[in-house]
């Protein structure tokens, strides 16, 4: 070994006594973890949720799912699946999704990663099949107040119902 | 059209082809079977590395099989992509002898898609495991994407080898992802290698065609090909779509691209060197390089909201913005990495028991680099000074002045060289960035991407050149290939431990920073019994070997 890369070796040394000898952090007890910027697991605030189902659509991995019961509608995330990319609060028409710092999730339990919005689900009066949530439809009916006529019936019924009008004006008009 | 195009497109007509597409920085060239051997032999002497091929499945648009050789032009920063098409997906020709890289790309499109190509037929499966059924080809789109066949035990048992090396893997302390190799040993010294891989191939290319996703979904998915250099691959992906849908990206997006690029490099090169000193059982050194490493990755995750998974990069832009005190702490970070790496480097650069083991062994002739195309530090190792970010620049590369470390040498103190001096280009790059970065939006929405075109995406990822190559399709990519960057590395390995003490094998098979779950697709047996042999099939001679 030449004599200066000795030297050299012994200057190593001053690095820990610079840095001192814990590089840790005193977890939990130390400062905080994560930075502001950070994107944990997300909550859903219940007052907002209109219980629309965007967030569904738009979440890569399927941590959100929308699920329809006889007479509610539930939104449930899944905390295994999320890969806390927070695209859900991006889509959120009703800036329902709160994105929090949460990162420590380990749980002995599945049902401890799952967190449920429960809507209760609007019925079409024609054929009495589940429509949507019922704040979703009373939203829908504030922001357009023409729609009251529609509101209340699923997809094929309105279109049932459109279609007969239709052929009613057809019919007098020939 | 510049006098390069010009002539791929006359000796293109020479040979009866038919030139589809030419853009600036790409040709598309269709030929025939029966030419297209002389074809890409011409075009490799002419300077071109092949970069990949991708089988695609085109039976619902033209009723043919096809198969794309993707080629560039590092100097003139032209990619040229050379389509050979067959009805029934037979009759391929193989080119593997004529360019060695080829091999792997042409064996996964045997497997996956069925195509027969002429020259491996007796070849062993490369890609599906041994229990697959036969004639099940999961990358044909007749084939349902939740496909799972009955595992069958019994199918792997005759393919274990009579005589055993010694094992290295799949599950090695020294070697953190799934890799098994043998290395076969004459006293000290490896004088071959059994190797198989691809133990967690997870079908992404096939998931990412299923109903759930669109294109925007994608990014997400890309970003977990990777552990380490995610980001190279969401952001590659989002380069292909964009190219291939002519979308004009804000500059700010583009700019925050490169940025987040360099933060990663400057991790990843951190972590590669102090898992190498750890397994060069210098591990105040290992220590020391992480927690230098630590900073990084807190800034990272102060720019884009998380450690690693950035999940900032779709089409059109990126998600999160860089504001005034994230500037600031950029440029705090940035200085007392450098400093503080600096010094470190000295002193590694100083201890014996690193640069006497690393330097000599593991070597890789330039020759040999060029025939089987490696990309990153690898190549620039040996002496290939191939950087895409200088040779096909994208994002905000072209705005940034930085140099590429070459070393001639090819042995693992070259690589190693290369990865530190990287370090450092990739700091200067992000202050300059971060200085230039210019006002505007992140993101641009109206944008719509037309089906069925085609582009290549290139992108250096810290282990080399990362490219998707994309056909697009309504509301989701036709065909999404990824080639990342350790499947054109790994190949070079054969060469590099043949003559290696024991001991030092780990070091070189650490020396092309392999990320094994980027890459694992297949099942390949290679040989490094004489250099010359190396154009002739690997698998067919590597696994007489192992049953010798």
């Amino acid at each position: 070994m030449q004599k200066g890369s000795f030297i050299k070796t012994i200057k190593s040394l001053e690095i820990p006594l610079k840095v001192g000898r814990v590089a840790k952090e005193r977890y939990p007890l130390g400062l905080p973890l994560v930075t502001d910027s950070f994107r944990g697991a997300i909550v859903i605030d219940t007052t907002k949720c209109l219980g629309c189902g965007a967030c569904t659509l738009a979440c890569p991995p399927n941590a959100l799912s929308m699920i329809f019961e006889r007479e509610r509608i539930v939104i449930e995330y899944f905390k295994g699946r999320c890969v806390f990319c927070g695209v859900c609060a991006d889509k959120c028409p009703a800036e329902a999704i709160i994105i929090t710092k949460e990162f420590e999730l380990a749980s002995a339990s599945l049902e401890d990663l799952k967190e449920e919005v429960i809507h209760e689900s609007s019925k079409c009066i024609v054929c009495g099949k589940p429509l949507a949530s019922k704040k979703q439809v009373g939203h829908v009916k504030d922001a357009l107040p023409n729609a009251k006529k529609y509101i209340n019936m699923c997809s094929e019924c309105r279109s049932k119902k459109i279609a007969k009008i239709l052929a009613l004006r057809l019919g007098e008009s020939t | 059209m510049n006098a390069i195009v010009e002539e791929i497109a006359n000796k293109a007509k020479e040979l009866s082809g038919v030139i589809e597409l030419v853009s600036e920085t790409s040709v598309f060239v269709e030929v025939s079977r029966r030419s297209v051997r002389e074809y890409v032999k011409w075009l490799y002497e002419k300077g071109a590395f092949l970069k990949t091929c991708v089988g695609v499945d085109e039976r619902i648009i033209n009723g043919t099989f096809a198969l794309y050789y993707i080629f560039g032009f590092d100097e003139k920063g032209l990619d040229v992509i050379v389509k050979v098409s067959s009805p029934g997906g037979g009759a391929f020709k193989s080119i593997s002898d004529v360019i060695p890289a080829a091999e792997w790309c042409e064996l996964e499109a045997r497997d996956l898609l069925g195509l027969h190509i002429e020259g491996h037929e007796k070849k062993p499966r490369f890609i599906l495991p041994e229990d697959w059924p036969e004639g099940v080809y999961p990358l044909r789109k007749d084939a349902p994407h939740d496909y799972r066949p009955p595992a069958n035990v019994e199918g792997f048992r005759k393919e274990l080898p009579r005589r055993i090396g010694v094992p290295v893997g799949p599950y090695h302390p020294v070697l953190h992802e799934p890799i098994y190799f043998e290395l076969y040993v004459k006293r000290e010294r490896v004088i071959d290698v059994y190797y198989r891989g691809f133990h967690v191939h997870r079908g992404i290319e096939k998931l990412a065609e299923s109903p759930r996703f669109t294109y925007n979904d994608i990014p997400f998915l890309a970003e977990r090909i990777c552990g380490i250099c995610g980001f190279a691959h969401s952001s590659c992906y989002a380069l292909a779509v964009e190219k291939a849908a002519k979308i004009d990206v804000p500059e700010r997006a583009l700019w925050i691209r490169s940025i987040a690029l360099e933060v990663e490099r400057i991790h990843s090169h951190l972590l590669w060197l102090g898992v190498t000193l750890h397994i060069l059982g210098y591990d105040m050194g290992f220590m020391h390089v992480w927690r230098i490493r630590e900073p990084v990755m807190v800034f990272a995750e102060l720019l884009t909201g998380s450690r690693k998974t950035y999940g900032i990069a779709v089409i059109g832009g990126v998600r999160r913005d860089i504001d005034e005190d994230g500037k600031r702490k950029a440029f705090e970070v940035l200085r007392s990495v450098r400093e503080e790496f600096k010094k470190l480097v000295d002193v590694i650069l100083s201890v014996p028991e690193v640069v006497r083991r690393a330097s000599g062994t593991g070597a890789l002739p330039k020759d040999v680099a060029r025939a089987l195309n490696v990309v990153g530090p690898t190549a620039r190792g040996s002496g290939f000074k191939r950087d895409v970010r200088k040779d096909y620049p994208y994002f905000a590369y072209r705005y940034a002045s930085f140099n590429v470390p070459v070393y001639t040498e090819g042995d693992n103190l070259a690589r190693l060289l290369v990865r530190i001096d990287e370090v450092f280009e990739s700091i200067s790059i992000i202050e300059q960035l971060l200085d230039t970065l210019p006002k505007g939006p992140i993101m641009t929405r109206s944008y719509e991407i037309p089906p069925l075109k085609k582009a290549v995406g290139a992108v250096e990822a810290p282990r080399g050149e990362n490219v998707h190559f994309i056909i697009t399709g309504s509301g989701k990519p036709y065909r999404w290939r990824v080639r990342a960057p350790t499947y054109a590395n790994l190949p070079a390995l054969k060469v590099m431990l043949k003559g290696v003490s024991l001991a030092d094998a780990f070091l070189t098979i650490a020396s092309i920073d392999p990320c094994i779950s980027c890459t694992d697709r297949a099942v390949v047996i290679y040989d490094v019994d004489t250099g010359s042999s190396m154009c002739t099939s690997l698998v067919e001679r590597g696994r007489r070997h192992a049953e010798r």
